[in-house]
């Protein structure tokens, strides 16, 4: 039971008209786990995860979510299962005219339905837990880059999601934010949450990942745990890659 | 001929201003059609399917295009009489005032919705938002903010064609100013006069359209 998977895709496609950007993807995760995508811009990681919440429709596949086949083109099911599959983008995504504390309780009202108090409760529990405890009135644009990362986790993690798919979470911050928002996922790795993310973060992804999947060109090219995946012969695309992140970035995360 | 004129202006500033009631109404009615109207015309173009962004392109085109002049003697004279219904000149001024308005105000906020980041309505859908509590709870909050200023030109815009009803013998502002001045020859006094009151309601509006923006701007935000 502990290893059925929570999501499984099954042969995802996507094009923009002529151009294929997913041909094929599957992949399956288990609770607890941290998958980890990474590769080249433009390889397809973005367009993935947006697909497997239908944000973006695929042309193609099945998702199943704890076994069950999600039927996107109904509504109410496309809805309830987004409520279970919380979504972290590279840009964050506030909403602008809310402060941080109403950013996470707005779903909880409006979607979910609760009463103002628990989710008022609710949403000062995860700011707090991602350490913007003193930031609960703060608007989005008062927030730095890193707190407003964090405040978008909260948002995600109040609507108690049985998955969690992070979209380069870090990519649009300033070199001394990544930390405090790695932070965050390292706690929710910790706490066992399942999440695939795809991140150029490799330090972090060989340290915490279960598996690390390499996509280019809308394919899986290579996929296995860290150690494998970045040292083993076998996956020389991977090094490759990897070797040039390295370059760029150093050794640190 | 100084005094003749104030006196003229005096006298006639009562039954002018109570005009400028029928001016109000007018403007707050062709308003309030224009942006309950305005609102689902710009969602329909944003967010419509082909054929109802085509629908609403061809309707923004007709009343953008047409003179207002011509459009409310065609309502009024042509639609009213071939229909057979029976609508007074005040409220065939509102209707065709707000049918124009609503396809200015359609663009006013159609432009705001597109200056919006996209990703917050893919953030919204991914809390499990319907479309339509995503556009109600977040896109439109911010849209009509940003709305503000130019609704508040569309406002003076109203406010100034409304003095076109004058020719359907609606007794606003400008139709009981002509009624004196062909009365009493005291054209300059007088329409100076009615010029004053139009720039007073202007500045009402506008001012107070502005301490509303003020009162609604997302904090974190500099002017």
């Amino acid at each position: 039971m502990e290893n059925d998977p929570i999501l499984r895709i099954e042969d995802i496609k996507k094009a923009y008209r002529a151009r294929e950007i997913l041909k094929g993807i599957s992949l399956s995760i288990s609770k607890g786990e941290l998958k980890v995508l990474i590769g080249p811009s433009g390889g397809g990681k973005s367009t993935l995860l947006q697909c497997i919440n239908f944000l973006v429709m695929p042309d193609g596949g099945d998702v199943w979510l704890e076994g069950r086949k999600v039927n996107p083109h109904r509504k109410r099911e496309l809805y309830g299962y987004r409520q279970q599959v919380g979504m972290i983008f590279q840009d964050f995504n506030l909403f602008d005219h809310l402060s941080a504390l109403q950013n996470v309780q707005i779903a909880l009202l409006r979607v979910k339905g609760m009463d103002k108090k628990s989710a008022r409760e609710r949403a000062v529990a995860e700011l707090e837990r991602v350490g913007l405890g003193k930031h609960i009135d703060h608007y989005p644009a008062q927030l730095s880059g890193g707190q407003k990362q964090r405040v978008s986790i909260a948002r995600a993690l109040a609507m108690d999601p049985k998955v969690m798919l992070l979209d380069e979470p870090t990519s649009a911050l300033d070199p001394e934010l990544i930390g405090e928002v790695l932070a965050v996922i390292k706690n929710l790795v910790a706490n066992g949450m399942t999440m695939i993310m795809a991140t150029h973060q490799i330090s972090f992804s060989s340290a915490f990942a279960t598996e690390i999947i390499f996509m280019e060109d809308g394919l899986i090219v290579e996929q296995g745990p860290p150690s494998k995946i970045l040292s083993s012969a076998e996956c020389a695309r991977t090094k490759e890659f990897c070797s040039k992140i390295y370059d760029l970035h150093g050794e640190g995360n | 001929m100084m005094p003749e004129g104030l006196i003229a202006v005096f006298q006639a500033l009562p039954y002018i201003l109570q005009g400028s009631f029928v001016t109000i109404g007018i403007v707050l009615g062709a308003m309030g059609f224009g942006l309950a109207m305005g609102i689902p015309l710009a969602l329909g173009q944003v967010y419509g399917s082909p054929p109802v962004r085509v629908a609403v392109r061809i309707y923004v085109w007709f009343f953008r295009g047409v003179p207002l002049l011509v459009l409310l003697f065609l309502f009024y004279f042509g639609f009213c009489s071939l229909l057979d219904i029976n609508l007074s000149a005040f409220t065939v001024s509102v209707a065709v005032l707000g049918l124009i308005s609503a396809a200015y105000q359609s663009q006013i906020f159609r432009g705001a919705i597109a200056s919006l980041p996209a990703g917050q309505l893919k953030a919204a859908r991914a809390l499990g938002m319907s479309d339509a509590k995503a556009v109600w709870f977040i896109i439109l909050p911010q849209a009509l903010r940003l709305s503000i200023p130019a609704w508040s030109n569309e406002y003076s815009i109203v406010l100034k064609d409304s003095a076109v009803a004058y020719a359907l013998g609606v007794a606003e502002i400008m139709a009981r100013t002509h009624f004196v001045a062909t009365r009493t020859y005291q054209h300059l006094p007088l329409y100076l006069a009615a010029g004053t009151i139009y720039l007073i309601l202007t500045y009402a509006g506008t001012r107070g359209l502005r301490l509303l923006e003020n009162k609604v701007r997302i904090r974190g935000y500099s002017r």
